[in-house]
């Protein structure tokens, strides 16, 4: 039974068309249906679509990275399961990263003297399964460091990221090779490699490096939630969007949200608004295995409820599409995922409650987003902490998996001028 | 929920026409409901949680049709106690395979009657010829909790056999060698990781069987992080052992269940025995697939007296006109995404046998 992975605007209904001006620190997530929300939080600004007139105007003379930059966000734009990826975003990235958002076309200063960043001749990446976005954002940015990338996809295929090349311009296109197996030139080739797997998947490619070949490992991930406070609830709609999206199979899903007060309350109210997810925008369909993995997870939290352990499952009629399940009991649950969402109290000893899976943790959604509240989770194991309602959607210059993306592999030439 | 001398009375009267049941092999629709329904009665009065779970469901205690039974998740054997009768009154206990620090499923018997009878029943119906056996498994006294030993244990009792495996789980290539002679046919039966190691051992040398030879494998991989294909294991068992696939069995149980399913060969469906009905069930919705769809596998086990008669498995399958084609728990799945799930839990062996 084939998946349906990233149907095209598969989130434009709750993501919203438009765009919130940016304000420093946390924002407040642009939430559900967009009349309801506007009426909710009041009117948003909203900004047009920066044009590519607007961008060279803002930027100056063109550059090579610029202009590749205009070019990738164009065919990127394509795909919505990407987010928005601008130009500015990704040169934003670049200055982030290496200091100038030109340091890859020229010498910039740099100390007392000037550099110049250089990307790798060859990347491989090794792109997993279902969750295409982050293998396309690796092959974006293997582009934008001027790179030649040679592309080991699912060899069940990866239809997204074939029409991703079509969409470039002859000149980075060329610069692009797909294939379904992995010809053992490839690795010899290149550079530096970027694998996306399981554990097992990561150890055997990392077994296979020679002595200065660079490799970046990008291994399977945790992410969860946490609701400090929220006596009307308001950041279900987020939770539920933030637990629907992807269907839950990217690596910043949440597969619990651990609730300081009222967290039954909290699950009933998340239930009914992964009910409205459901509706807007109906889960794909899933692999029998998929929804027996549900299923079983279902009946055992039925058992355990008419057993008098403080569970609870608010789950959708007549199918698997989407799941609430209460769970008093210590621990962090896994969840099957494919919209089966965990609602935890959150525990004294929170850090206890991580020790197991800190090793695989990445995002954190909170709730009230404030600096005060991601204090308190900075050093649990985390990489990112972001407002719930947010957690798909990382800025561009987000440090995935805690490292920076672009710095790790340029190498450097310094110049040093007479004075 | 003590078994009083009434309801331990009750028990062994079910008990005794069970057996008579089983043993008659001829068990019409109209018997095994009547059965069955029998059976669930007697549960939902004496297992407590099994009694809650269905009370929670909504099913009532009358009901007619042996299909409406709630299956109990499998994996519900690690984290409750589903018999009958208090632990005091258990001669047995089965467990499940288990990597260290997980929970092992348990199965708890009042007596092997029901077990021994469905094992050697079984058995029976298969029309093997009566050879001389190696079991690469331990003993029984040696694996005291592995149900798979104990029913290797049963067969045992009725052949000349030979346990090739020490306590220590080592597995005796001189004592197999040794055993074999030349043009008698033999039989062989043990686990696929157990076979996969005794090739491995072989290396370079053949241990050919003579003809009419079989070989009996069951329970997968667990736990050892190898998944070799059926018809590659086949094949081994053709290069190392000289046998045919169509001398190969494999046998379906588990630590949960009391009675086995067969298949004889590659691509042909399990066979049930009579006293052991399968549904084949959508997950999504619940309800049993039409022929030749694939959903999950449901068991209604009519030796399972003391605990649960019906178990859901964790284990897909195909419905056939009769009995099912097993693909087991995770066939051919993509990988998952980059979120890491229950995968380290999902996957598995077929079986929840301990091996």
């Amino acid at each position: 039974m084939k998946k349906r992975r990233f149907a095209e605007n598969a989130w434009k209904k709750l993501v919203g068309p438009w765009k919130q001006e940016a304000e420093p620190g946390f924002r407040e997530p642009v939430l559900g249906n967009p009349e309801a929300d506007r009426a909710a939080v009041g009117p948003l600004r909203v900004l047009p679509e920066p044009t590519a007139e607007v961008i060279r105007i803002s930027l100056g003379p063109p550059s090579r990275t610029r202009e590749w930059a205009e070019q990738l966000a164009e065919a990127a734009a394509q795909f919505s399961f990407l987010g928005e990826i601008t130009a500015l975003d990704l040169l934003a990235l670049v200055r982030a990263e290496l200091g100038s958002s030109e340091v890859l076309d020229d010498f910039q200063p740099y100390g007392d003297h000037f550099a110049k960043a250089v990307g790798p001749a060859t990347i491989l990446h090794v792109i997993s399964g279902n969750t295409p976005a982050a293998g396309f954002q690796s092959l974006i940015r293997g582009l934008l460091l001027g790179s030649h990338n040679l592309c080991k996809i699912p060899s069940n295929g990866l239809m997204e990221i074939q029409e991703f090349r079509r969409l470039l311009p002859e000149e980075l296109a060329a610069r692009v090779e797909i294939k379904r197996e992995l010809p053992s030139e490839w690795l010899e080739q290149a550079d530096a490699v970027i694998v996306f797997g399981n554990d097992n998947t990561i150890a055997q490619f990392r077994s296979r490096m020679r002595p200065g070949q660079i490799f970046v490992g990008h291994g399977h991930r945790l992410s969860f939630g946490v609701i400090f406070d929220d006596p009307d609830l308001s950041s279900a709609v987020g939770a539920a969007r933030d637990a629907s999206i992807f269907d839950q199979q990217g690596c910043l899903s949440p597969h619990v949200f651990f609730v300081a007060e009222e967290p039954l309350a909290y699950a009933a109210k998340l239930a009914a608004e992964m009910e409205r997810a459901h509706v807007r925008e109906p889960r794909g369909a899933l692999s029998i295995s998929d929804a027996n993995a549900i299923r079983q997870e279902r009946a055992n939290l039925a058992f355990r409820l008419a057993n008098d352990e403080p569970v609870a499952v608010f789950e959708s009629v007549n199918s698997t599409a989407w799941t609430v399940a209460f769970d008093a009991t210590p621990g962090f649950p896994r969840s099957p995922l494919n919209r089966f969402i965990f609602v935890k109290p959150f525990p004294k000893d929170f850090a206890e409650t991580l020790t197991h899976v800190r090793p695989h943790l990445s995002c954190a959604g909170v709730w009230p987003p404030t600096l005060e509240n991601a204090r308190k989770l900075a050093d649990l194991g985390v990489s990112r902490i972001c407002p719930v309602g947010r957690m798909q959607f990382p800025p561009a210059t987000w440090h995935q998996d805690g490292q920076q993306v672009l710095a790790p592999l340029v190498h450097w030439i310094d110049c040093e001028t007479g004075s | 929920m003590v078994l009083t001398s009434v309801s331990m009375d009750e028990y062994l009267a079910l008990e005794n026409r069970l057996a008579a049941l089983i043993e008659s092999d001829a068990i019409d629709e109209a018997a095994f409901r009547d059965a069955a329904l029998a059976v669930h009665r007697f549960q939902r009065q004496h297992n407590e949680p099994l009694a809650n779970y269905c009370e929670l469901r909504g099913t009532p205690l009358a009901i007619q049709d042996w299909r409406e039974i709630p299956a109990v998740p499998q994996g519900v054997f690690k984290r409750f106690r589903l018999s009958v009768a208090p632990p005091e009154a258990m001669t047995k206990t089965f467990l499940t395979s288990g990597t260290t620090g997980e929970a092992r499923g348990q199965h708890h018997f009042l007596n092997t009657r029901l077990y021994d009878t469905a094992v050697v029943c079984g058995w029976q119906r298969l029309a093997l010829p009566s050879l001389r056996t190696l079991i690469l498994t331990p003993p029984p006294a040696d694996a005291p909790h592995s149900s798979l030993s104990h029913m290797f244990g049963v067969l045992a009792a009725r052949e000349s056999a030979r346990f090739c495996v020490t306590a220590e789980g080592r597995l005796d290539l001189d004592a197999i060698a040794g055993d074999l002679d030349p043009g008698k046919p033999v039989a062989a039966l043990g686990t696929a990781l157990a076979f996969l190691n005794l090739f491995e051992q072989l290396g370079d040398q053949r241990l050919p069987l003579a003809p009419g030879s079989f070989a009996l494998e069951t329970g997968g991989y667990k736990g050892s992080g190898r998944d070799i294909p059926k018809p590659d294991l086949y094949a081994m068992f053709g290069t190392y052992l000289n046998l045919p696939s169509d001398q190969i069995l494999n046998e379906y149980g588990m630590t949960e269940l009391s009675s086995q399913c067969y298949t004889r060969g590659l691509d042909r469906p399990h066979a049930a025995p009579p006293w052991l009905r399968a549904l084949v069930i959508d997950p999504e919705t619940g309800k049993e697939v039409a022929i030749g769809e694939t959903g999950i596998l449901q068991l209604f086990d009519l030796a399972n007296l003391g605990s649960s008669l019906a178990i859901e498995t964790q284990d897909l399958a195909i419905r056939e006109t009769a009995g099912f084609t097993l693909l087991g728990r995770d066939p051919g799945a993509l990988p998952r995404g980059c979120s890491r799930a229950a995968d380290e839990t999902l996957r598995g062996s077929q079986a929840g046998r301990m091996s």
